[in-house]
């Protein structure tokens, strides 16, 4: 195999977008191009999970290549729930890396608003089991929820750690002028305080208001360039090290240990194993943080701290971004936003620009490994990447 | 004749499986129509459950009580939950009843009381 450089990055604004779902995807894509200085590409992958059933429009990559004016370049979509993006990627790495293409574009776009909430709740729940979830009104807040009350019960997870969860991730927001929720929160305004039951009402109990990331239309992009191409790039030399991804059952209750994450475990190793790094060696990660509850287990499950542990770090302010282990820097799903198709891509977005020194005041200092897990369906399809600074 | 929720047996390992899949998981013999169906037991053990208030809208209610439980047999599923204080470990017993309706179609599937 050959290795795989990021070239180029590119995203927009995560918020409410009245533009064409192609033009969310085509902005980042363009952005990445100028980063890079390139200008023709071998292939597009559009990363996207809801462009048939929410915007009414398929073939979203055929629209996208020639929006770009890149035709006759191939393009296709990735469309794989929300672990889409890293999908796309994954697909990129895999053309570079084997030689068949040079520069790959990867671009990931959603754009949900186009729908009410609950519309757009119903769209992503349309990933559960059609038959023995879905018909009953299970949504990804239910599959959160039901999977947080068992580990309170068993690890001793409270409310609190939840809304610490909340807070870190929507100050470290506040630093990213690309993020949806620009408010910053206070656990006394989301917990403590009279008003708390208000301002921060269930959504799906033990899960509330502010456990849940926001409804967000956006993009981002990358470019996977051959090493060839990446030396002739006046870039910082990030190089994507390691993909693992790994699967789990549809159904969440066919799984033996309901409080194991298995394929997130599993990509994650995979991920470490191909880059020879270990956990240990990461300096900053972006993970999957839909629901709160989620950077506490997956900070266990891919081996940063140990399993039952990860509240434990958080309490510690070991995953803020002044601590040693710096957990979504960029504000997470939760604080940027989530817009399904584009969040994986986002991810790497945020790590190359946390190596390359180009991530401003949320900056961690001399990063040089950094990885992404990208968490789809309720964890039974998940994407994990590390990312390596070289020069 | 009261409705049932099957769970899919393999006919050559034994392994019981819900919901339906196309290959075992217990030996992955791949063949068609390779299980006997039979139904699920009603009672069970709640595992861990939800009140969610975010329904999609053709629920028509502001809130519903969703739970797992693990049946008689092993088995495990998900379905709804009229309990009012539900409790982790509490006895549950299903019943099979309509528990989504859109305008052209229902859906049956269980829905737990306490036991």
């Amino acid at each position: 195999m050959r290795e795989v450089y990021v070239a180029g990055i590119g995203i927009t604004t995560f918020t409410r977008l009245e533009y064409p779902l192609s033009e969310i995807a085509a902005y980042p894509a363009m952005m990445a191009l100028k980063d890079a200085g390139i200008t023709d590409v071998d292939h597009l992958y559009v990363a996207n999970m809801g462009s048939a059933r929410v915007n009414h429009q398929t073939a979203l990559a055929s629209a996208v290549v020639d929006s770009l004016s890149l035709t006759p370049a191939g393009a296709a979509v990735v469309e794989n729930g929300p672990a889409s993006g890293a999908s796309a990627i994954k697909a990129g790495f895999a053309a570079v890396a084997s030689g068949m293409h040079d520069v790959v574009l990867v671009t990931g776009a959603e754009r949900m608003r186009e729908v009410n909430n609950l519309e757009a709740t119903d769209f992503i729940a349309t990933l559960t089991h059609p038959l023995a979830e879905y018909i009953y009104g299970v949504t990804l807040p239910s599959h959160a929820a039901m999977f947080t009350r068992l580990y309170m019960e068993k690890y001793g997870v409270t409310e609190r750690h939840l809304a610490m969860v909340a807070v870190k991730n929507q100050n470290n927001a506040m630093l990213n002028e690309f993020a949806h929720l620009h408010q910053p929160i206070t656990i006394e305004g989301i917990l403590d305080s009279p008003e708390a039951m208000t301002n921060n009402p269930y959504v799906a109990e033990p899960l509330r208001f502010f456990d849940a990331c926001p409804v967000s239309d956006g993009g981002a992009a990358v470019i996977l360039v051959s090493e060839d191409v990446a030396k002739t790039i006046d870039r910082p030399l990030v190089r994507l090290a390691g993909i693992g991804q790994a699967t789990d059952t549809h159904a969440v209750h066919e799984r033996e240990e309901p409080t194991d994450l298995l394929a997130v475990r599993r990509a994650a190793a995979q991920s470490f194993e191909m880059a020879g790094l270990t956990p240990q060696e990461v300096d900053v990660a972006e993970l999957h943080d839909a629901f709160t509850i989620l950077e506490i287990v997956e900070s266990e499950e891919v081996g940063f701290f140990p399993k039952g542990e990860g509240h434990i770090a958080l309490e510690k302010g070991e995953t803020a971004l002044d601590g040693s282990l710096p957990i979504n820097p960029s504000g997470g799903l939760k604080g940027k936003g989530h817009p399904v198709g584009a969040t994986g891509v986002a991810q790497a977005h945020e790590i190359v620009a946390q190596l390359r020194g180009e991530a401003g005041d949320r900056q961690v200092e001399g990063a040089r490994v950094g990885f992404t897990c990208n968490f789809g369906g309720f964890g039974n399809n998940v994407v994990c990447l590390t990312f390596v600074r070289e020069d | 004749m009261a409705r049932e929720i099957y769970a899919y047996k393999c006919r050559k390992c034994g392994h019981l499986h819900y919901p339906f899949r196309m290959v075992c998981k217990g030996c992955r013999q791949n063949d068609f129509f390779a299980f006997d169906i039979v139904p699920l037991p009603k009672n069970g053990k709640l595992l861990t459950f939800t009140r969610v208030y975010n329904l999609p809208a053709e629920f028509e209610v502001p809130t519903l009580g969703l739970g797992m439980v693990e049946l008689a047999n092993g088995l495990r599923i998900t379905g709804q939950l009229e309990v009012d204080d539900p409790q982790i470990g509490m006895a549950v017993r299903g019943d099979v009843k309509v528990v989504r309706k859109t305008a052209y179609e229902k859906f049956y599937g269980m829905v737990f009381t306490a036991a």
